[in-house]
């Protein structure tokens, strides 16, 4: 959890720190396009001589910021969903399962055209299209981990107790699975990284001349021989912050292959199953 | 058998009802006059007559009532006429026809990739889990789930046709334009099916039925193979039908890269050129062959999974 810390931290410096003191991202120079990496531009420039390093850290605050955004937004709204269809079970449980199913088999990349075709490619459309499809997983995860407590005998007690069903499930069932939800929101953040930056590529997101990695590569593509450098800073961005997000999300205990994956035992649970399971006998 | 079939048969209509709803429905949500704009596309006049207007609007099915218009449209759907494209301005049944058959082949080849390597992966992974070959081949899923194709896909054409010139960077119709796009798609599912695989099966290597194929004596390998790895393919099984829908349209990225004339590269096409028809027909396709794909791949997983079998019985 510290090193996650210090890694948020390192993130942050580079991101807002940084760019303050590197060129101005859409300053363009014709009189030095596609330079390889020198002193005065340490990841070279593109092809309007903009500087390559200037554009990753500032595109990292436009990619990295709204995919934490979307994760937060779907993590929240997936989990209240998965909450409530899993303490309602049957039949409505079923149908809110059959439909995160449904949704989930569609490729994103359909949201993303459909968002961009009825607003507009651009920001808006790309947030909506993310959005519409991130919450799923979120509620999936949180309708079985909640199926799973509900056999527990905290939450037996505490409605014995007296506890209303919105205190059991806000304040019991939801402590109890909040890590793996966490672990799997590190996950997420790492698909919906992909996500918008593969939309950019595709002109269905962020729009040029803003700096999104995506776009960079898709505007770099074009001269990957002669200068390789200018898609090869933004690659590596996407591929090692998509990568450290996974590597925390399964530090965190997330199995990252979601269907069927139950997730790590919550510490507070595994006290009563222990006493049920030695009173049990088996 | 038929009992499970049936229930997973029977919502079937009403989704693919509700998916023609909103099929329907999206791409009129563009707003502005889409009957002025394809006329625009065609006659390149900004006051155009207003009787070539109305016949327009009519030949696009875009006159009356919007429910009067649906209707319509469900209709010819029911009746397999998919209307004409604006653009290309040939049967939409048509060129998605022909899109389907070449994602189909790509989405068959990637998948059938991913299987072969994925599948083997996870299970040697799983005989020594925190060995070393178990580490690598984490090391090399992870890698496989955070690389994109948009990242993969140029730097296997950098390196293996423009470098080695081994294959074509672009193109399609012979089996040499298969290779770079099936690696670029074969990755993540690949990757995937190796977590899922090696996860479960550590999880069958501690069961019962295992411990009992290891005191007969029978070979460790025939244990793994046989014994263990069978049961964790179903988890696999209903994993693949997931993909199937998400590979068949969502194969934008190395469509567009490749130049494949897929479904992807098909649908982007008719959302920049705004192609109602292509788009409405499209998002109904993939819709339905999600919705089928899925319900295959769970009977399948029954089918595989004798216990899952039992339990749907008792239900």
């Amino acid at each position: 959890m510290r090193r996650l810390a210090g890694g948020a931290g390192i993130l942050l410096l580079l991101v807002v720190v940084l760019p303050m003191l590197l060129p101005d991202p859409v300053a363009t120079d014709f009189a030095a396009i596609l330079r390889p990496p020198s002193a005065a531009h340490p990841s070279g420039t593109d092809q309007l001589g903009r500087d390559v390093a200037a554009r990753l850290l500032v595109g990292a605050r436009l990619t990295l910021g709204l995919s934490a955004v979307t994760v937060l937004v779907t993590g929240v709204v997936g989990t209240a969903v998965g909450l409530a269809s899993g303490y309602a079970g049957g039949p409505v449980g079923r149908a809110v399962l059959r439909l995160t199913d449904l949704l989930a088999a569609l490729p994103t990349v359909l949201f993303g055209l459909l968002a961009a075709v009825v607003l507009g490619p651009g920001t808006v459309a790309l947030l909506i299209a993310v959005t519409l499809v991130g919450w799923t997983p979120f509620a999936r995860q949180a309708h079985q981990l909640t199926v799973r407590e509900l056999g527990q005998g905290y939450v037996e007690g505490a409605g014995a107790l007296g506890a209303a069903r919105a205190r059991v499930l806000g304040g019991h069932v939801l402590r109890n699975i909040a890590r793996p939800l966490v672990a799997h929101a590190c996950v997420r953040f790492a698909g919906t990284l992909l996500t918008v930056s593969g939309l950019s590529f595709l002109g269905l997101g962020i729009q040029p001349p803003s700096p999104e990695w995506g776009a960079m590569v898709a505007e770099g593509r074009e001269f990957l021989f002669a200068a390789p450098h200018v898609v090869l800073a933004p690659s590596v961005a996407v591929v090692l912050v998509a990568a450290l997000a996974l590597l925390a999300g399964r530090a965190l205990g997330d199995s990252v292959a979601g269907r069927r994956s139950p997730g790590p035992r919550p510490v507070v649970v595994s006290r009563f199953r222990r006493r049920r399971q030695n009173e049990g006998g088996n | 058998m038929l009992g499970p079939l049936l229930r997973r048969l029977l919502p079937l209509p009403l989704i693919l009802l509700a998916a023609s709803v909103v099929a329907f429905a999206l791409p009129r949500l563009v707003g502005g006059d889409v009957t002025r704009a394809v006329l625009r596309a065609r006659v390149a006049s900004d006051a155009p007559d207003p009787a070539v207007t109305a016949r327009v609007a009519a030949e696009l099915g875009l006159d009356g009532p919007v429910a009067g218009q649906y209707l319509r449209w469900l209709g010819a759907v029911l009746r397999g006429d998919l209307g004409i494209g604006y653009v290309a301005r040939t049967p939409v049944a048509d060129q998605l026809g022909s899109a389907l058959g070449v994602s189909g082949l790509l989405t068959g080849a990637a998948l059938a990739l991913a299987a072969l390597v994925g599948i083997p992966a996870g299970v040697l992974a799983a005989r020594r889990p925190g060995g070393p070959l178990d580490r690598a081949l984490s090391a090399a899923g992870i890698a496989g789930i955070a690389v994109p194709e948009f990242v993969l896909a140029p730097w296997l054409v950098l390196v293996f046709a423009v470098g080695a010139g081994l294959f074509p960077a672009i193109g399609w119709g012979g089996p040499e334009h298969l290779v770079l796009p099936v690696l670029t798609l074969a990755a993540y599912p690949a990757a995937l099916a190796a977590q899922l695989v090696r996860a479960e099966t550590i999880d069958v290597l501690g069961r019962d039925h295992v411990r009992l194929a290891r005191a007969k004596g029978l070979p460790e390998r025939r244990v793994l193979w046989r014994h263990a790895a069978r049961l964790a393919l179903t988890s696999v099984t209903s994993l693949s039908g997931m993909f199937v829908a998400g590979l068949l349209g969502g194969a934008v990225v190395v469509e567009t890269v490749f130049g494949i004339p897929g479904v992807g590269r098909l649908l982007l096409d008719a959302v920049l050129a705004r192609d109602l028809p292509v788009l409405q027909a499209g998002t109904l396709v993939l819709v339905a062959v999600a919705v089928v794909a899925g319900m295959v791949a769970e009977v399948a997983q029954l089918a595989l999974d004798p216990v899952a079998h039992d339990r749907e019985a008792d239900r």
